[in-house]
């Protein structure tokens, strides 16, 4: 593992400052910048298990929205949800949500060499998209946190008035709701068979809602781990 | 301890004997167990003074040893009005009684009580409503005797909670009732909640009696305790309080320093029923309490209540309390029945076959203080001659205590919360409760039912409804018992007047029976009023044990029946919470801006406009107006850049663009040349103005709006929804948070942007003022907007959110050479203001029109229709009535107007000062203020109320104050 | 706290949503008098009975309408605007004076 330097060449998350106070390792994934551990990898897969928050926000993501939009992301080899507020694990990783009808949300695999978030976000790029079909810069306009572990959703009790309780809202489950006061997209996304829940919120908002989910974390003795020990699970 | 005191096992379930616990009270210590409460610890020690009443110092003691009393109000260090039968004692605890002068064994307050006829209740309204400026002279003398406890100041906040939670039925009230609905719910697969404010699961069973020998209860609870316990269906939560019912089943459940906010789809209120005082004189002595209060004593905390006890009673449950009693070795010397002719029950039988003195038709018609003063000595029994009267012979009984077994009152609380009505059986003399919200039911003694049979399969009957609800069985509930002919606890005028008072109604306030007669004589005879003009029922209690005997003695006083008279609204929270609960951990968002440790390293004041963070100025605090006026200056001298970041960004794409944007805004947009930017002023369907911004078309299908900071969510809904309405072939998305950006504006700033800009023809031909390109800055993708909102050459640059630092970096090192420096929100409201440009929201309000603040420039009339078209046609036709002008002051020594100063025409109110600073630029304050129409010309003059009511001459002058011809932003 | 069931989004407590006023059809602009431009803008029928209001969920910037008895508080459906707003609404020139909704 190479130690990078988060520059600003790089995408980085807007929590980077955090990431080097809490002794960040960093690593380079494509053309971003992210945490790949904090502390041993072994505390860390130790601490996915039980309750820990991952900034996973410098992995690509985009959305696409508009009449068109489901039917062209089909064309583009995207398996998705069949009804909204649903989301759909791709074979390379790769998780698409329908956040409504016409409105999905993509997010890269842990690797970032998703081939379907590429394939999305180069579509945005050569302006090839197909009529109806809106793009939406979620990577930027979206911060991405995971909380995960088997105290995740008694967590999120504490800041998210929705029932996520792993038996009433099963995997790939998407609730749009509001979590610490910041209105967000949240999917049950397990990795391996740890429970996992995906939070995309307003990125300008994402240092306050780190500080609360920490906070909230603070009782069951929950901490950061970086992408590495999601990874490994 | 005295061993004399405490009971052998098994009474006392909660203490346990193994554990002592030291604490204090009034500074002397004293020992109790692990389990006790501070009222259970002190009256094993035979401490039963606790604290002083509110009104009149009248000594307390422990009533209900259930914390539903404001007797046992004690002070805790940094707790106010903690509940001594409430709290559990802890090692070191410091307690004190409340509300007493001196000492709390010796008041001197409590001569009040000898004055108490001449203080009648209205008293504080008739006395100090005449002469005027009376009642400002005594309340603060007033306002010294009133108000319990005393607030810790040195308190330092502690870390309360909150948690949601969800459960298929919530079950409040553990007793009998709740035990077996919560089991019942659980074994046809609910997820259950069963929550009890007492220590223990049980309810009554833990302390009442049921049968004659004394082993039905405690068998009963095992049994079901056991069952819930085993149940994984079922949550139990002790030592928990549901403060409120919510709609739709949204229960507060407050435990420790977390309050729970619970959803549940069914709820079963069990929350069982309140016993009553006997109202007679001195009814408030230590050493009268309710018949459960002995019970809870002696079976909860193995604490004999006395030596000597009389019983006063109207039903079977006060023999009970006398089997209790003689099993704990207590002298039971008298049963007083209030009844003429009992009918017992199997426990009453056998009371009555112990060869104890039992007077039937006789009342308790006073009690006696003993030596101390303090404690009860002895009772006075009478003959009952009639409804709440008593024969003259009296005979005197001494005991230490007396025992209340006269009847029940439903706690209704959380049932009324919910819309359930309270009204009164006169066949049972008992509130009843019916009109239950939906999918709540409720079950047990709160449903008037009172045998323990009957109890467990009204609690069936509930589940059942609510597993049906919930679709989890399909069962026929059993039928309700007709609650009107069931035997009835409740004896139905257990009150006697008395010639000198002191029967209390209501222990809060101290309110005896004339208090009340005589709010009615006064002419309140709606229930609501008495309350009101009485106080009854206003204290910490919450009238729990006033409210029947208040309904009662009002009915009879205005000669209504009790189902007539009705009682007052229950309103949350059920019992006190502290208010750390309500605050717990609140959330207050934080935007920041991706540039926004840039600003910190620059040495940026910060400042909160709505959730965002933004730099105020850059500089020390101390220098604040030499920073803002040194940053004008370098804009309009070299160049400035500005964080524009928090500005509202919205994308509108599609075929119907233009045409939404033409429906939606005043201005002309279909046929706006791709690569151009129109101001875009928005009015809501009364033709006010409500936000503005530009509209960027960067295709013939794509538009960039940008909106007001604080505008642009609301911006964003009210796009969505008219166009949930036009249904326009149009996308219109919220893009905000994935933009950041700069102005970088001054003469010199096309110098510094060609820097790092080489794909993009900078020059003023090429791309004019008004002009938006896309391109790259410093490398990395960007919208580039000429707008001149603080009037000089100036470029927004607006960039992929992650590449805010890198393109601040990149313009404030390329501008090195020209001086660029940065420039916070106060420099460019001073600039924007030199400028004439008005900022929606500070120089509008919910009143303005277009034509008021000048605007009329930006409608166009000529389309079918945008959102205030007709509104504003029609307020076209009326004559205007103010007008936004600026303004400057020529006088330099004047104080400088600010925000929201009058302007005044002689001594009328004519309008007021939107924004005013003094101008750097022009070297004297500029303003702009809201003047009556015909003050509106250029070279008219008003005045200002400005600072300290100094009078400020202002003179209309042409906007804008800086560069009228407009010729620096068009460089 | 109430719930409220969006029609995208299930059942929520309604401080997720943001309220929109009564629903009530827009008369045509340029047909109506001033007096019943001004009841449609400023008046609201604030009816004891079951009335049509709009809602928004605000996570999801979703619109739609609710039918709400006024009395009881109680919400009876709700359901998405298009099954009101179901065809594009034209506005033409003052002089031709078309419908409007």
């Amino acid at each position: 593992m190479s130690a990078t330097t988060v520059t600003a060449a790089l995408r980085r998350s807007q929590l980077y400052r955090r990431h080097i106070d809490l002794g960040g390792h960093f690593e380079q994934v494509a053309e971003s910048t992210l945490v790949s551990h904090y502390r041993s990898i072994e505390e860390e897969r130790a601490q996915v298990k039980t309750l820990a928050l991952v900034d996973l926000s410098a992995l690509p993501r985009i959305g696409f929205k508009g009449l068109g939009a489901p039917d062209w992301a089909a064309a583009q080899g995207m398996t998705l949800p069949a009804q909204p507020n649903r989301a759909t694990l791709q074979d390379d990783g790769t998780l698409i949500a329908r956040l409504s009808q016409t409105e999905l949300l993509i997010a890269s695999n842990l690797s970032g060499a998703s081939t379907h978030s590429a394939v999305a976000v180069s579509a945005v790029a050569d302006t090839t998209l197909a009529e109806r079909v809106y793009s939406l810069p979620r990577a930027d306009s979206h911060s991405w946190l995971v909380l995960c572990g088997d105290l995740a959703a008694e967590t999120l009790a504490k800041v998210c008035g929705v029932d996520l309780r792993p038996h009433k809202f099963a995997n790939g489950e998407v609730a749009q709701t509001s979590i610490a006061k910041i209105n967000g997209v949240l999917i049950r996304n397990d990795y391996g068979d740890t429970l996992a829940y995906s939070i995309f919120s307003d990125s300008s908002s994402v240092e306050f809602l780190w500080d609360s989910l920490l906070d909230a974390m603070a009782e069951f003795n929950g901490a950061p781990v970086g992408v590495q020990a999601l990874r490994d699970c | 301890m005295s061993n004399d005191v405490r009971l052998p096992a098994p009474f006392g379930s909660l203490i346990d004997r193994d554990k002592t616990i030291s604490f204090r009270f009034e500074n002397k210590t004293y020992q109790g167990f692990a389990g006790d409460n501070i009222a259970s610890a002190l009256a094993a020690n035979n401490q039963w003074l606790l604290s002083r009443s509110f009104k009149y110092h009248r000594p307390r003691g422990a009533l209900t040893m259930a914390g539903q009393d404001a007797n046992t109000m004690i002070q805790l260090p940094s707790d106010p009005n903690a509940l001594a039968d409430r709290v559990a004692i802890s090692d070191g605890l410091e307690v004190m009684g409340q509300n007493y002068s001196g000492s709390l064994n010796r008041d001197s307050g409590a001569l009040l009580g000898l004055v108490a006829k001449f203080l009648p209740v209205g008293f504080y309204y008739k006395a100090f409503f005449k002469p005027r400026g009376m009642w400002e002279r005594w309340a603060p003398l007033i306002r010294k005797k009133a108000g319990l406890g005393v607030i810790d100041q040195q308190f330092q906040p502690e870390y309360f909670d909150k948690q949601y939670q969800f459960y298929d039925v919530a079950v409040i009230g553990a007793g009998p009732a709740g035990l077996t609905a919560a089991l019942a719910a659980a074994k046809a697969g609910a997820e259950v909640l069963l929550v009890d404010e007492n220590p223990s699961l049980g309810g009554s069973l833990n302390y009442s009696r049921l049968d004659a020998e004394g082993e039905k209860a405690r068998q009963l609870r095992q049994r079901l305790v056991a069952e819930v316990l085993a149940s994984d269906n079922i949550t139990a939560m002790t030592n928990a309080t549901c403060n409120g019912w919510f709609a739709d089943n949204w229960l507060p459940i407050i435990r420790g320093k977390r309050l729970y906010k619970v959803r549940a789809k069914q709820t079963i209120l069990c929350v069982g029923a309140l016993e009553q005082q006997a109202v007679f004189h001195n009814n408030d002595l230590p050493g009268v309490i309710m018949s459960s209060a002995a019970q809870r004593l002696m079976h909860l905390y193995g604490v004999r209540p006395g030596k000597t006890a009389v019983i006063v009673t109207g039903n079977n449950d006060g023999y009970a309390a006398a089997l209790d009693l003689l099993d704990a070795g207590v002298e039971v010397k008298a049963i007083v029945d209030l009844r003429e002719q009992p009918e017992y029950d199997a426990v009453a039988k056998k009371a009555a076959s112990k060869g104890l003195t039992i007077k039937t038709g006789h009342a308790v018609f006073a009690a006696h203080k003993d030596r101390s003063g303090l404690h009860l000595g002895s009772v006075e029994v009478r003959k009952i001659i009639r409804q709440g009267v008593c024969g003259d012979q009296s005979e005197t009984i001494l005991c230490d205590t007396l025992c209340m077994a006269v009847g029940y009152t439903p706690t209704y609380q959380l049932v009324c919360q919910g819309g359930g009505q309270l009204s009164y059986n006169d066949n049972t003399s008992m509130f009843t409760l019916t009109n239950c919200p939906q999918n709540c039911q409720i079950a047990g003694s709160v449903n008037s039912h009172w045998l323990i049979d009957d109890v467990i399969a009204d609690a069936q009957r509930a589940a059942i409804i609510a597993s049906n609800a919930l679709g989890l069985s399909n069962e026929t509930p059993d039928q309700q018992l007709d609650i009107s002919l069931q035997h009835s606890p409740n004896f139905s005028w257990p009150i006697f007047a008395h010639p000198k008072g002191k029967e209390f109604v209501d222990f809060d306030e101290d309110l005896q029976i004339a208090d009340i007669i005589n709010a009615t004589r006064d002419g309140y005879e709606h229930i609501q009023l008495v309350k009101r003009y009485s106080t009854c029922g206003m204290g910490p209690s919450q009238g729990r044990h006033s409210a029947l005997a208040t309904a009662r003695l009002v009915a009879a006083a205005t000669n209504r029946t009790v189902a007539q008279t009705g009682v007052t609204t229950a309103r949350p929270p059920f019992s006190a919470e502290h208010l750390a609960h309500s605050a717990g951990r609140s959330f207050y968002p934080a935007r920041r801006s991706s540039m926004h440790y840039r600003h910190l390293e620059a040495g940026a004041q910060m400042l909160q406009a709505g959730a965002w963070y933004r730099p105020a100025y850059y500089g020390s605090a101390e220098c604040r107006e030499a920073c803002i006026n040194s940053e004008v200056n370098n804009v309009r001298t070299n160049v400035g850049l500005v964080d524009v970041s928090t500005l509202g960004g919205l994308e509108v794409r599609g075929p119907d663009a233009a045409e939404f944007l033409n429906r939606f805004y005043t201005f002309g947009f279909l046929k706006q040349p791709v690569g151009r930017a129109r101001y875009a002023l928005l009015t809501n369907e009364a033709g006010v103005v409500i936000d503005d911004g530009v509209a960027c078309r960067f295709g013939e299908q794509h538009y960039y709006v940008t909106a007001t900071t604080g505008g642009v969510d609301r911006v964003y809904q009210n796009m969505l929804k008219w166009n949930a309405q036009w249904r326009l072939d149009v996308d219109i998305a919220n893009v905000t948070s994935a933009y950041c950006g700069v102005n970088i504006a001054g003469p010199k700033a096309r110098d510094v942007l060609r820097k790092v800009c080489s794909d993009i023809d900078l020059s003023s031909e090429a791309f004019p003022y008004m002009g938006v390109r896309q391109g790259t800055v410093a490398g990395i993708a960007a919208r580039v907007i000429r707008v001149g909102f603080v009037g000089e050459l100036g470029y927004e640059v607006h960039v992929p959110q992650h590449c805010g630092e890198a393109l601040w970096d990149a313009l404030i090192e390329a501008g090195a050479e020209q001086g660029i420096k940065p420039f916070g929100i106060e420099a460019q409201r001073v600039l924007r203001l030199e400028k004439g440009h008005i900022i929606i929201g500070q120089d509008t309000d919910a009143m303005s029109t277009p034509a008021e603040v000048q605007m009329s420039w930006a409608i166009a009339r000529q389309k079918p229709f945008f959102v205030g078209s007709r509104s504003i046609q029609e307020l076209d036709k009326l004559p205007a009535k103010r007008s936004l002008v600026g303004f400057v002051v020529d006088n330099l020594s004047a104080p400088i107007p600010l925000e929201s100063h009058l302007v005044l025409n002689g001594d009328r109110m004519t309008g007021r000062v939107t924004s005013c600073h003094f101008s750097p630029t022009l070297n004297k304050p500029v303003g702009l203020a809201y003047v009556e129409p015909d003050k509106a010309e250029v070279g008219s003059r008003f005045t200002i109320k400005s600072s300290g009511g100094v009078m400020v001459d202002a003179l209309v002058v042409e906007l804008p104050f800086y560069d009228p011809e407009t010729q620096r932003q068009e460089l | 706290m109430k719930l409220l069931t969006c029609p995208l989004n299930g059942p929520r407590n309604i401080s997720e949503f943001t309220y929109g006023g009564e629903y009530h059809p827009t008369p045509d602009h340029q047909l109506v008098t001033p007096r019943e431009w001004a009841e449609h803008v400023f008046f609201h029928d604030n009816a004891a009975g079951v009335v049509i209001e709009w809602w928004c969920h605000t996570a999801s910037s979703y619109w739609f309408l609710a039918e709400r008895n006024t009395i009881s508080d109680q919400v009876i459906r709700t359901f998405p605007a298009d099954e009101i707003f179901n065809q594009r609404v034209e506005f033409n020139q003052p002089a031709s004076s078309g419908e409007s909704n």
